[in-house]
């Protein structure tokens, strides 16, 4: 037997050495030079980030009762490339989710890669839907905003777009605070989709939204709500505002504009429903506007409060006759009489003798002009003419509530304002919030200042008791109760400008009881009711909230106040 | 050696494994206790109080009267106090009893 060649034996050893080399070669290029690119891009296939939703916070009434929370719900989307058997997956889907088989086959076999089929389902049918294991079929985890009272505050509480993010309301107000801020958890995976043990895994937990405890009373408002829907119906009204606040801290207990809607299907509403009226719509206040030159009158001394004035039923105002509601005699009234019979003539007479500059300070002191600062979003601050623009007639038709526009919000605050003894307090819908480790932090204190003093604060309360006792607001009495209060019956404008409507209204009552102690301000607003005036449509309307709130609140009746001088007989 | 490395790694997984499951439990029982919330925010709602007492023949008084007993040693009378005459008292009160 022949020996191999030693040639033969040194060329497979060159070979065999340069495929080894070429192997060690490939392994230096691999695990050193391209070492950092190809760890990062097994990572890649094998972490998976995944963004963890945070939580969003509650709203919750003063009692701590919810008004909205969220539940677990899930999308359902599918990715039609894995989609096996069309028709049969439309069919075996369609009766759970309520679609039409036509509409779900368009999704199923569309030329993408993700469509959704139904989002925020319930956890129920969302495993129903799994337990079929339908291919291309996915599920995501979605939160879905609940309102459990329903059509309670809707225009308060606000709500939420699919997203889970707010778009109106105290859900839009407080978006930031109530989302929490998402985290993050970072996994290795094997090709199974299980968390590989010991691999990688670290999660940046989400921070949930904080709870926040608004200043609504979830019953109170519920009363209000039932009250105000009853009297814009028995009174043919097309909307109907109610508020009702604790004139000591500003915290609106209740809230309601008519007509509402259900927060949990706001798409079934007109767009108009969606708004607080409360804060976002103005309107000429009327004769509920003279407590202002009321106030003023007393506090510059402008009248002597036992001294009678000749008043007449019109007047000449530059190139305009105004009058008033009905034709009088010329009568002999002392103020507290002007702003118990709503005289617009004895109104303008006053604010006369105050002058313009005096009366535009005390509209801005009352806060009229601008917004409130209770945050709340399209607050609108209404319309109140710089000084300078002020014409002839301008102060004559301010002093009984005509040529300045109001919300219904900041006509409360001036009512809360003499019932807190002068002294203007910020209104406020927000008492705190719940945050981390069920930790309460309470909102800022409202903003005051003080607008009247004391005494003519007192005075004017005795003025409105003596306008629910005898004048114009005696369907707001409440036996046993000496209500203080005033009516208003305004004017509606064109919307051109050129004028006023001859048959359109708007009838107020806005008051607070008892006199001597105000516990609660009330304020009863509707829009165009066929009854016309305050006193009649409002009045009991307010009364029959009054009644609510002296029970809910354990209202005592308090000591009676003395009437300001007058000259009309009182019952 | 080795055989630390092993038990130690079968310790590392069977950690991970748990902790996922307990991760599970919390989402579990949070989830129960919104739900729970929800239930009893929805059954005590006023709404759905006042439709179920409605349905049941309740309804609203249709005149309260208010009455306010001065404390002991109070000399003020109350506002409405004035209102009030003692037939119109008894008669409140016999209609109540």
């Amino acid at each position: 037997m022949s020996r191999p060649p030693m040639r033969r034996l040194v060329g497979l050893f060159c070979c065999i050495s340069l495929g080894l080399g070429a192997i060690v070669m490939r392994l230096v290029v691999l695990q050193v030079s391209q070492a950092g690119a190809l760890q990062t891009k097994a990572l890649d296939q094998r972490v998976r980030e995944v963004k963890l939703s945070a939580w969003r916070g509650q709203i919750l009434d003063r009692s701590r009762e919810p008004l909205a929370l969220s539940l677990e719900a899930r999308d359902i989307y599918v990715d039609p490339r894995y989609v096996e058997d069309p028709w049969n997956t439309a069919v075996a889907i369609a009766p759970l989710l309520g679609i039409e088989i036509r509409d779900l086959l368009s999704k199923l076999t569309a030329d993408t890669t993700f469509v959704y089929l139904a989002r925020q389902v319930g956890l129920d049918l969302a495993g129903r839907l799994e337990a079929l294991h339908l291919p291309g079929i996915g599920f995501l985890p979605s939160p879905r905003r609940i309102y459990p009272a329903g059509p309670l505050a809707p225009q308060v509480v606000g709500f939420v777009d699919i997203d889970g993010v707010g778009i109106s309301g105290l859900e839009l107000q407080y978006q930031s605070l109530l989302a929490g801020k998402p985290g993050e958890r970072t996994q290795e995976l094997a090709e199974n989709g299980r968390p590989i043990a010991g691999g990688i895994d670290v999660e940046i937990p989400p921070v949930p939204g904080s709870d926040l405890v608004c200043t609504i009373d979830r019953d109170f408002q519920y009363q209000v709500q039932a009250a105000l829907e009853e009297a814009v119906q028995q009174n043919h009204a097309r909307s109907g505002t109610v508020i009702v606040m604790d004139p000591h801290t500003g915290e609106i207990l209740a809230m309601a504009s008519y007509p509402w809607f259900d927060p949990n299907d706001p798409a079934a509403a007109r767009p108009a429903a969606w708004r607080n009226k409360a804060v976002t719509d103005a309107f000429e206040p009327g004769s509920v506007n003279k407590i202002i030159t009321a106030a003023a009158a007393v506090q510059e001394h402008a009248l002597p409060l036992n001294q009678r004035i000749a008043v007449p039923d019109q007047m000449q105002v530059g190139t305009f006759t105004i009058h008033d509601s009905h034709p009088h005699p010329v009568e002999q009234m002392t103020l507290g009489d002007i702003i118990a019979e709503s005289s617009n003539m004895g109104a303008v007479m006053i604010a006369r003798r105050l002058g313009s500059t005096e009366m535009a300070s005390y509209l801005t002191g009352f806060g009229l002009g601008t917004a409130t600062g209770v945050g709340f979003p399209g607050e609108s601050p209404g319309l109140l003419l710089p000084l300078e623009h002020w014409t002839d007639t301008s102060l004559a038709t301010i002093a009984y509530g005509q040529g300045i526009s109001v919300t219904p919000l900041q006509m409360i605050s001036v009512y809360a304002t003499i019932a807190n003894g002068g002294e203007w307090i910020q209104p406020r819908l927000v008492k705190g919030w719940i945050g981390a480790g069920d930790t309460y932090h309470p909102a800022p204190a409202p903003g005051t200042r003080r607008v009247v003093s004391e005494d003519a604060a007192r005075m004017v309360t005795r003025m409105l008791a003596y306008a629910v006792q005898a004048g114009t607001g005696t369907a707001a009495q409440i036996p046993g109760y000496q209500v203080a209060g005033k009516t208003g019956t305004a004017r509606i404008p064109l919307p051109n400008g050129s004028g006023y409507y001859t048959d359109r209204w708007i009838a107020s009552f806005i008051g607070f009881l008892p006199a001597s102690e105000p516990r609660v301000v009330i304020a009863a607003i509707l829009d165009q009711p066929t009854t016309v005036y305050g006193g009649v449509a409002a009045a009991p309307l307010f009364q029959q909230i009054a009644r609510y709130a002296i029970e809910r609140l354990s209202i005592a009746p308090g000591r009676s106040l003395r009437l300001p001088p007058h000259a009309l007989p009182v019952p | 050696m080795v055989l630390g490395l092993v038990s130690l790694n079968a310790l590392l997984a069977q950690r991970s494994f748990r902790i996922d499951d307990l991760r599970g439990q919390i989402g579990t029982l949070s989830q129960e206790q919104l739900q729970l919330q929800h239930e009893q925010a929805t059954l005590s709602a006023p709404g759905r109080i006042a439709e179920w007492a409605h349905r049941h023949g309740m309804r609203l008084p249709d005149d309260i009267r208010f009455l306010h007993m001065p404390s002991k040693g109070s000399t003020e009378a109350p506002a409405g106090a004035a209102d009030l005459d003692l037939e119109t008292l008894k008669e409140a009160l016999e209609a109540v009893t």
